[in-house]
């Protein structure tokens, strides 16, 4: 596939696209934590694709990982521009929790508090922390995957998910969410 | 016997999942687990946690396909190098183009052998073969084959 792309099939490109676009998107999203920044990188990031298709090396490493490295290194970048105004976007930003309807109100208010804060926490975290987390939790990758997408060696990575999620239990069980 | 800073530590790399840790460290984590009220707490709260990240919601992104299909992408031709190393190495009919980087590796040899062959690039070569027969030569000469010394 990637070989067509390589040589300018435009279908084939599609066809990657939509295999991959959720995956991507949500990475983002989950790095940035606003639509319109995430809609932006994933648009860059498969561009990119198309005009780096001759780069990847399918001995090296599968298509998911490198173009979700394409991802991480465009989020990173993103982060560290845009460093000091990051965090007053995302509390201005509010998403509704995907919550099924709940008779009792006011359960449904405090998930989404929980949600909230912990969305908040992830926030907080590093970026290669943050970008750990993601990677390994909720984009599937092991922590070998993980690790070549981050460019770094395993051990960084497993000692930066370790910190990642020894913060975020840190941080709820100080505002006493997690033992309700 | 692990300890409860090595339990967290594998809890925290590998998910409270302990089918997700690496094989030879399931037993060590499941005897940790059923003797240790610190360590039960512990797979509580990172379970907990787990649960609770894996509920946080991401948007639809509705549109978001159609925008990244739309745009414009630019001419996809191959650079010069790309060009040379599609040649030299290709992808597919590796074996009836093996002749191809063959002949591009042999090229600096032959080039070599050509121009050894026509230039000597200021270096002489001396034979001592032919200083060798001059000296004989010159001895024969010096030498009496008169009729009279035999």
């Amino acid at each position: 596939m990637m070989l067509a792309v390589v040589n300018g099939d435009q279908s084939a490109y599609q066809v990657i696209v939509k295999q991959h676009l959720k995956s991507v998107s949500h990475y983002a999203y989950r790095m940035l934590g606003n639509q319109k920044d995430t809609e932006d990188i994933a648009q860059e990031a498969f561009l990119k694709l198309w005009i780096n298709a001759g780069k990847w090396q399918v001995e090296k490493s599968k298509l998911s990982t490198w173009l979700h490295r394409i991802a991480h290194n465009l989020c990173i970048d993103f982060l560290r521009k845009h460093r000091r105004t990051q965090l007053q976007s995302e509390i201005l930003e509010g998403v509704e929790p995907n919550q099924e309807p709940h008779e009792n109100p006011r359960e449904g208010s405090e998930a989404f508090q929980r949600a909230k804060q912990l969305e908040m926490a992830i926030r907080g975290l590093p970026e290669n922390q943050r970008s750990a987390l993601v990677l390994c939790h909720y984009s599937g990758f092991s922590n070998k995957e993980a690790a070549v997408i981050m460019n770094m060696s395993i051990k960084a990575l497993e000692s930066a998910i370790a910190r990642a999620k020894r913060s975020l239990r840190n941080e709820l069980s100080e505002t006493g969410i997690e033992h309700q | 016997m692990i300890t409860l800073d090595e339990f967290s530590h594998l809890i925290e790399v590998h998910s409270s999942d302990l089918a997700a840790w690496p094989s030879d460290l399931q037993i060590a984590g499941e005897d940790f687990l059923a003797t240790s009220e610190e360590a039960r707490a512990l797979m509580k709260d990172y379970l907990e946690l787990e649960q609770q990240l894996d509920v946080l919601p991401v948007p639809m992104f509705s549109g978001l396909e159609a925008k990244i299909l739309g745009q414009s992408l630019p001419p996809r031709t191959p650079s010069l190098l790309e060009q040379l190393l599609e040649w030299l190495l290709p992808n597919s009919g590796f074996t009836l183009r093996l002749w191809q980087p063959v002949a591009a590796a042999c090229l600096p040899l032959v080039f070599g052998i050509v121009l050894g062959n026509f230039y000597s690039f200021g270096v002489t070569f001396e034979s001592d073969e032919m200083e060798y027969w001059e000296d004989e030569l010159t001895m024969l000469s010096l030498n009496n084959y008169s009729e009279n010394d035999f």
